[in-house]
C-alpha cells in the first residue's frame, strides 16, 4: 500500500511537472481551411501561421481542415450554431451569403488604423459588401489552354488554336475513334456538362469570347446576343460530341492525364494535376494562352473575422491578416503558390526563372484582371448557386428538347429575374 | 416518502424509471422536429440558433405550394417509391424464398444475396456513377457492343435513363435488407403448417398463396415502411448520380430540403418541404403498418 501511494505521489508530480513545461498560450485563434495540407498554398498558409505565431508568442492558432466539399455547409453551421472560427476563410463566390447576415465584421476601420494600402489589389471589389469591407482577396486567377500536343498533331493540328473557329476545328479534328471499335476514345475539348459553378466558367469562356457576360450593370443579361452565342457554341460542342458529355471538372483534368481529351480550358492549379501524369503522356501535355479572349478569370478566395467575436480577438486577427497580406509573404505565396499574388508591383523575376509557366499565368492573369472579368456574375452573388442550377436545367432543356439557344437563354433571363427579385 | 412497493404508488415507479428514457428521447428527437417547424415559420435565409427570431409567417408553406418544384418532387418521389419499393420486394422475396431452401452452397448465396447492403451506399454509388458514365462507363459499352442500342445512353441527360439508372441502384442496394427480413420470416413459419396444407392437397403455389403470404404479412408490412421510409429519405445515391437532374428528374423531397437549405441557403424553405416530408412518411407508416397488421389479425 504504502509503495502504491509512492507510486501515485510520483506520477503526480511527473505529470504536474510535464504539464507546467508545456507552452502556455494566453489566446487561440481558430481557423479552418480546405487549404490545409495542399502542396503549395497549404504550405504558404503554414508559413503565415508560423510567422504570426513568433511575433505573438502567446498566441497560437489551430488550423483545422475541412474538405471543400462540404466546406460552406460546415462553416454555414459553425456561423448558425454562435462558433464561427476566429480566422475566416472562404471562396469569393460564397463570402456573400455570410457578410449580408452581418457575421463578418468590417475591416474598414481596421484598414483605415492600420494604413494597409489596397490599392490596385486584384479583385479586392469583390470584398465589398453593402459598402463594408468585409475581407481581403488572397487570390485572383485566370484560365489558360492546358493541351495534349500529340493528340493534336496525330490529328493534323500544326499549331495551338489562337481564336474559336481555330478552337472548334482543332476540337473537331481531334474527336477520334482511335482503335476503330465505333466508340469515341479521344475527345477533342474537356467541357463541364454536368451542372454547378464549374460548368458556368466553362461556359463563361464562350459567352465572354462573344462579347457577352451573363449581367450588365448588375442585371441579369442572360438573353443577350453574347450570352445566347456562348450557349449556341456549347450546344455545338455537346450536340457534335467533341467533349465528354454528363461529366465533371475533375473528371475531365483526369481525362486530359490520360490522354483521352486532347484540350482544356483551366485554371492555373492544372499545371499540378499535369504533374501527375504517365511521363509517357506528361511529356506531350503543354500549357498555352487561351484561344478565347478575354480569358475567364476571378476572384478565388478571400480572408475575414467574424463579428461578434471579442475586441481584443479582433485585433489578434487584424494582426493575422496583415501578415497575410504583407509583402514578404505575398512574395511567398507566389513562390509557393505558382501563381500571381492580388499585391501590386511584386518582382516575380525568380519565380519566371524557376517556373516557365509563372509568365503565361501572370500574362493571363493581367489579360482578365484588365478586362474586368470576374467568374461570379455581379449582382447575383447571393443567388449564385440558385442561378447556376438554373442555368443547367435550362441548358439541359435546350439539349434534351433540342431548343434554339435563344429560347434557352430567355428561359433563363426569365426565371433568374424571378429569384433577384 | 413515497413508498413505492405499496400497489397505490407502484405506477409512479415505473414512470419514474421510463423519465430519463423519455426525457432523452424528448431532447434528442423532439427538440429538433420543433426547432424545423419553427425554422418553417420563418422567412429566413439563414437560421441561426438563439439569435434574433424573425416573426412567424406561412410565406415557406405558400410557396412550397404555389411552387412547380415542390409538385415534380412529390410525384417523382412517389414513383421512385412504387417502382423502388415494389421491385425490392420482389426481388427480396424471390431470393428469400430461393435461400430458404437446402441446397449446397446456400450460405455462399446467402452471403451473395445480402453483399450490396454491406457496401457502404457512397462507396457503391460512386462505382455505379462510373459504370455508368455517358462517354466512358462500362454499362454503355456493353449496350454498344451487344447491339442493344445504337447510341450511348445519356444516363446524366436523359430523364428517363437518369430515373432508372437511379431506380436500378437503389433496388440493387434495397434489395438486400428486405430478403435477410423475408428470410427471418419465412424460417418462423411453422413447417406443420405445409404438412398440413400438403395432407389437404394444395399444390406449391397454393401453400405459397394461403400458407406463406399470410404469415409473411406482417413481415412485409414492416419491411415495405422500412424501405419507403429509405426511399424518401435517401440522398446519396441520387447526389452522387444526378443530383437531382435533368430538369428535376429524379429531384425527389429529400433533394429539394438539401437544396433549398444547403445550396440556395433558403433555410425556411428547406424546413417547410422537411416538415411536409415528416407528415407524408408519418401518414404512411400509420397506413401500412396498420394495413398489414389488420391482415394478421
Amino acid at each position: 500500500m504504502r509503495h502504491l501511494f509512492k507510486t501515485a505521489a510520483a506520477a503526480a508530480v511527473a505529470l504536474s511537472t510535464s504539464l507546467a513545461a508545456l507552452p502556455a498560450f494566453a489566446e487561440t485563434l481558430t481557423f479552418v481551411s480546405w487549404m490545409k495540407g495542399e502542396p503549395g498554398y497549404g504550405d504558404w498558409w503554414n508559413e503565415v501561421i508560423q510567422k504570426f505565431e513568433a511575433s505573438h508568442p502567446d498566441v497560437k492558432v489551430e488550423m483545422t481542415k475541412v474538405s471543400r466539399n462540404e466546406y460552406a455547409d460546415t462553416m454555414f453551421t459553425m456561423f448558425a450554431g454562435g462558433t464561427p472560427p476566429d480566422i475566416v476563410h472562404l471562396a469569393a463566390f460564397e463570402y456573400q451569403a455570410f457578410a449580408n447576415e452581418g457575421w463578418l465584421a468590417d475591416l474598414g476601420p481596421f484598414i483605415e488604423k492600420s494604413g494597409m494600402d489596397l490599392k490596385g489589389w486584384a479583385g479586392q471589389s469583390t470584398c465589398e459588401w453593402k459598402g463594408k469591407t468585409n475581407c481581403i482577396m488572397l487570390l485572383y486567377t485566370a484560365y489558360i489552354l492546358a493541351y495534349n500536343e500529340k493528340l493534336l498533331k496525330d490529328a493534323g493540328i500544326a499549331s495551338v488554336p489562337t481564336d474559336w473557329n481555330g478552337l472548334i476545328a482543332a476540337a473537331k479534328a481531334a474527336t477520334r475513334d482511335t482503335d476503330g471499335d465505333g466508340v469515341t476514345d479521344v475527345y477533342g475539348l474537356g467541357v463541364d456538362s454536368s451542372g454547378g459553378s464549374n460548368m458556368m466558367h466553362d461556359m463563361l469562356h464562350f459567352v465572354l469570347d462573344a462579347g457577352g457576360n451573363w449581367t450588365e450593370d448588375g442585371k441579369p443579361a442572360f438573353n443577350s446576343p453574347g450570352v445566347i452565342e456562348g450557349l449556341a457554341r456549347f450546344k455545338q460542342i455537346y450536340k457534335d460530341g467533341l467533349t465528354p458529355k454528363d461529366a465533371k471538372a475533375g473528371d475531365m483534368r483526369q481525362l486530359l492525364i490520360e490522354g483521352r481529351i486532347a484540350m482544356r480550358l483551366d485554371g492555373p492549379w492544372i499545371w499540378n494535376v499535369m504533374k501527375g501524369a504517365d511521363p509517357a503522356i506528361r511529356d506531350n501535355l503543354k500549357l498555352a494562352e487561351s484561344p478565347l479572349n478575354p480569358p475567364v478569370g476571378g476572384t478565388s478566395n478571400v480572408i475575414g473575422m467574424p463579428s461578434d467575436i471579442s475586441d481584443e480577438k479582433k485585433a489578434l486577427v487584424w494582426d493575422f491578416i496583415q501578415v497575410a497580406a504583407s509583402k514578404e509573404m505575398q512574395q511567398r505565396f507566389a513562390t509557393l503558390g505558382s501563381s500571381p499574388a492580388p499585391m501590386p508591383g511584386l518582382d516575380y523575376t525568380a519565380e519566371i526563372k524557376a517556373d516557365p509557366n509563372f509568365a503565361l499565368f501572370a500574362k493571363a492573369n493581367d489579360k482578365a484582371s484588365a478586362a474586368g472579368v470576374d467568374r461570379l456574375p455581379k449582382g447575383l452573388e447571393l443567388q449564385f448557386n440558385e442561378v447556376t442550377k438554373i442555368v443547367f436545367r435550362e441548358v439541359q432543356r435546350m439539349l434534351i428538347d433540342d431548343l434554339s439557344p435563344q429560347e434557352a437563354g430567355a428561359n433563363m433571363q426569365a426565371a433568374v429575374e424571378k429569384i433577384a427579385g | 416518502m413515497i413508498d413505492f412497493s405499496s400497489p397505490k404508488h407502484r405506477s409512479k415507479f415505473g414512470y419514474l424509471l421510463l423519465a430519463p428514457a423519455v426525457i432523452l428521447m424528448a431532447l434528442i428527437i423532439i427538440y429538433p422536429i420543433l426547432l424545423s417547424v419553427d425554422i418553417s415559420l420563418q422567412d429566413v435565409r439563414i437560421a441561426r440558433i438563439g439569435g434574433d427570431h424573425a416573426p412567424w409567417t406561412t410565406k415557406n408553406y405558400e410557396w412550397l405550394f404555389h411552387s412547380e418544384e415542390f409538385w415534380n418532387a412529390i410525384s417523382v418521389t412517389a414513383r421512385m417509391v412504387l417502382i423502388v419499393g415494389g421491385i425490392s420486394l420482389i426481388i427480396g422475396l424471390a431470393t428469400a424464398l430461393l435461400v430458404n431452401q437446402n441446397f449446397k452452397g446456400r450460405a455462399l448465396a446467402r452471403l451473395f444475396v445480402a453483399l450490396p447492403w454491406a457496401v457502404p451506399e457512397v462507396v457503391a454509388t460512386v462505382i455505379w456513377a462510373w459504370m455508368l458514365d455517358s462517354s466512358f462507363g462500362v454499362i454503355n459499352w456493353m449496350l454498344l457492343k451487344t447491339g442493344l442500342v445504337s447510341q450511348a445512353v445519356q444516363f446524366g441527360s436523359n430523364a428517363t435513363a437518369a430515373f432508372m439508372a437511379v431506380c436500378f441502384v437503389m433496388i440493387w442496394k434495397g434489395y438486400p435488407l428486405v430478403s435477410i427480413m423475408l428470410l427471418a420470416g419465412l424460417q418462423s413459419i411453422p413447417a406443420e403448417q405445409y404438412q398440413a396444407a400438403k395432407v389437404d392437397g394444395a399444390n406449391v403455389w397454393q401453400r405459397f398463396i394461403y400458407v406463406t403470404l399470410p404469415n409473411l404479412a406482417p413481415v412485409i408490412g414492416v419491411t415495405s415502411v422500412m424501405t419507403t421510409l429509405w426511399v424518401f429519405r435517401d440522398f446519396s445515391i441520387i447526389y452522387v448520380l444526378t443530383q437531382g437532374g435533368p430538369i428535376g428528374a429524379t429531384t425527389t423531397l429529400s433533394m429539394l430540403t438539401f437544396e433549398q437549405a444547403f445550396a440556395f441557403f433558403r433555410m425556411g424553405q428547406g424546413a417547410a418541404v422537411g416538415v411536409v416530408t415528416m407528415i407524408i412518411c408519418a401518414i404512411i407508416s400509420r397506413a401500412l403498418v396498420g394495413r398489414f397488421a389488420k391482415s394478421v389479425h
